[in-house]
């Protein structure tokens, strides 16, 4: 077995001992089912409300189920992002004050494969997650306010969990070039909604911005796709690459307590 | 006997500050070696870079017997000041993590964690998750994890700092067993350690090398004749030894409470003269002692000049 398996079987142990193999999944999942289900009750609601006058006649229109599944990766956006960042704040930055990556890097192991179980490790758990809340969305959606195509599902959760994959990976690159986890994530999460923000105040000059991804996401849902959808996923795929490449060359650098 | 390691001139610098300025020495391999010198002299310095976990500014360190492409690190046990574990994991599962990723196979890392937990004294605590282990637990637990992959040289910072005496007693047996299989190099502030261990020794002072050699060596070339003489204290002794003119045999002379001490070059000659000095004038003495400087002395010298 190769020494990176090894350090991935450590580290998936170690998200398990730590409950966070248990903890951001039911996150996930809780934020995920609540969308379709507030929506379904959301009329009942007002109604009971109580503090509405006499007569008040409440007509909303019934939501597509593509709608539905749009808004609960809104809500992934916001905090499902806030929640990976927080997760991984810690990831090299923690083991690095404490000494215990100097314990294990000071054996014939390599920086990059130590950081590479690190960073796939991550994708597992987000990647995972992100599936099993999406699935119960999806399940309350189609149940409750109607059918979602199979395939632009899909579609928005391979888009979706690239724009994840993105803010997972600035985070542990953060914690490989700050000492701080709290900078770390406040990094991470800056860097991202920067990314956000100029992609939805510059639609056109930033259209290939992989800040687009979470639009695009939804896009597929609401089916107004931005025409530039593989160039956008190809920059997040490389964005990804290219900040991984240098947390990868940091790493190598590092000088360990 | 070719070094085992060989470091040259190595250099290290945080910025302007000079942690470590050319120093140079050779580990030859099955000899126990001593980094001593005292605090802030620059000796986990030193051993940080000898460990790979900081790159030296200037100088080279070359291990001998490394096959092409084979990191340096697989030579090395490493063992840091206050060794830091995963608290969720347990003793044995650490140390059969240490040993799978020095290139182990499943069923040799684990039987080299039972045999090596067993040796430390851990075998009782080997399934209770580190968290709960006391520092002189999680010390033969350093141990036993650096040692996994049998490693051509063991590499120890302070590894009896912050022990108690009981604690550092554990360990100062089995590093005296482990120096029989093994080089080890280890840092100490603590001379007395040293010289109980040790052949060679390497005292660094300011980050620069002060004094090297072997034990014995030093012992001989560095070896003072002292004259101890401590009086009654009674008033005439007393003025006696303030008026004490000293010979040319006499090196040093230092006052110490109710009598004085000489550092000579010739002892029997000041035998002689000193013995028929106190005689003719009937000093009332109550210890007089002719012997030789001790190493701690050395060191005290050496460190502080």
């Amino acid at each position: 077995m190769s020494q990176w398996t090894i350090i991935w079987r450590k580290e998936l142990l170690e998200l398990a001992r730590s409950y966070k193999l248990l903890w951001l999944p039911l996150v996930f999942l809780l934020l995920g089912v609540s969308q379709p289900i507030m929506t379904y009750f959301l009329p009942d609601i007002l109604a009971n409300a109580g503090n509405l006058p006499e007569g008040t006649v409440i007509e909303m229109p019934k939501p597509q189920g593509g709608e539905v599944l749009a808004q609960t990766l809104q809500q992934y956006g916001m905090i499902g992002s806030l929640i990976v960042a927080l997760g991984f704040m810690g990831a090299v930055s923690g083991e690095r004050s404490s000494g215990a990556a100097s314990m294990i890097l000071v054996k014939p192991v390599s920086r990059a494969a130590y950081l590479l179980a690190k960073w796939t490790a991550m994708l597992a758990l987000v990647w995972g997650s992100l599936a099993v809340g999406y699935l119960g969305a999806w399940y309350y959606t189609s149940l409750l306010i109607g059918e979602v195509d199979a395939i632009r599902a899909i579609q928005a959760l391979l888009v979706f969990a690239l724009w994840l994959s993105v803010i997972g990976t600035l985070t542990i690159a953060a914690s490989v070039w700050l000492r701080s986890g709290a900078a770390a994530a406040f990094s991470a999460l800056g860097l991202a909604l920067l990314l956000s923000l100029t992609a939805s105040f510059l639609p056109r000059a930033l259209a290939w911005s992989p800040g687009q991804l979470p639009g695009l996401a939804s896009g597929f849902l609401l089916e107004s796709m931005p025409e530039a959808a593989g160039m956008i996923i190809a920059a997040g795929a490389v964005l990804t690459a290219a900040v991984l490449y240098a947390a990868v060359w940091r790493m190598r650098r590092m000088e360990l307590p | 006997m070719s070094a085992l390691l060989k470091a040259e001139q190595l250099t290290k610098a945080f910025g302007s500050t000079q942690a470590v300025a050319d120093i140079s020495f050779d580990i030859a391999p099955g000899r126990c070696t001593a980094l001593l010198g005292p605090n802030g002299a620059g000796k986990t310095t030193t051993i940080r870079m000898l460990a790979g976990l900081l790159q030296p500014t200037g100088g080279k360190l070359s291990y001998a017997g490394l096959k092409p492409g084979q990191s340096p690190n697989s030579l090395l046990g490493y063992l840091p000041q206050s060794p830091s574990f995963y608290g969720w994991m347990t003793g044995r599962e650490y140390a059969v993590y240490a040993g799978r990723l020095c290139g182990l196979s499943a069923a040799e890392a684990k039987s080299q964690a039972d045999s090596l937990l067993e040796r430390v004294g851990l075998s009782a605590a080997a399934k209770r998750p580190i968290s709960g282990y006391s520092g002189g637990m999680k010390q033969r637990l350093g141990l036993a994890q650096a040692l996994v992959h049998r490693p051509r040289l063991l590499i120890l910072d302070e590894p009896v700092s912050a022990l108690d005496p009981l604690g550092r007693h554990e360990v100062l047996m089995l590093l005296r067993e482990l120096k029989q299989e093994t080089t080890v190099l280890f840092s100490t502030h603590v001379l007395h350690d040293a010289e109980q261990l040790c052949d060679d020794v390497i005292i660094i002072r300011n980050g620069e090398m002060a004094l090297q050699g072997s034990l014995e060596e030093i012992r001989n070339n560095h070896r003072m004749s002292v004259i101890t003489l401590h009086t009654e204290g009674d008033i005439r002794s007393m003025q006696w030894c303030m008026a004490y003119q000293s010979g040319a045999y006499v090196k040093e002379l230092r006052r110490i409470e109710k009598g004085m001490e000489l550092v000579v070059t010739d002892m029997e000659l000041a035998r002689g003269e000193l013995l028929r000095q106190l005689a003719k004038d009937e000093i009332r003495v109550t210890k007089l002692e002719f012997g030789h400087s001790t190493l701690e002395e050395l060191f005290m010298k050496v460190v502080s000049e």
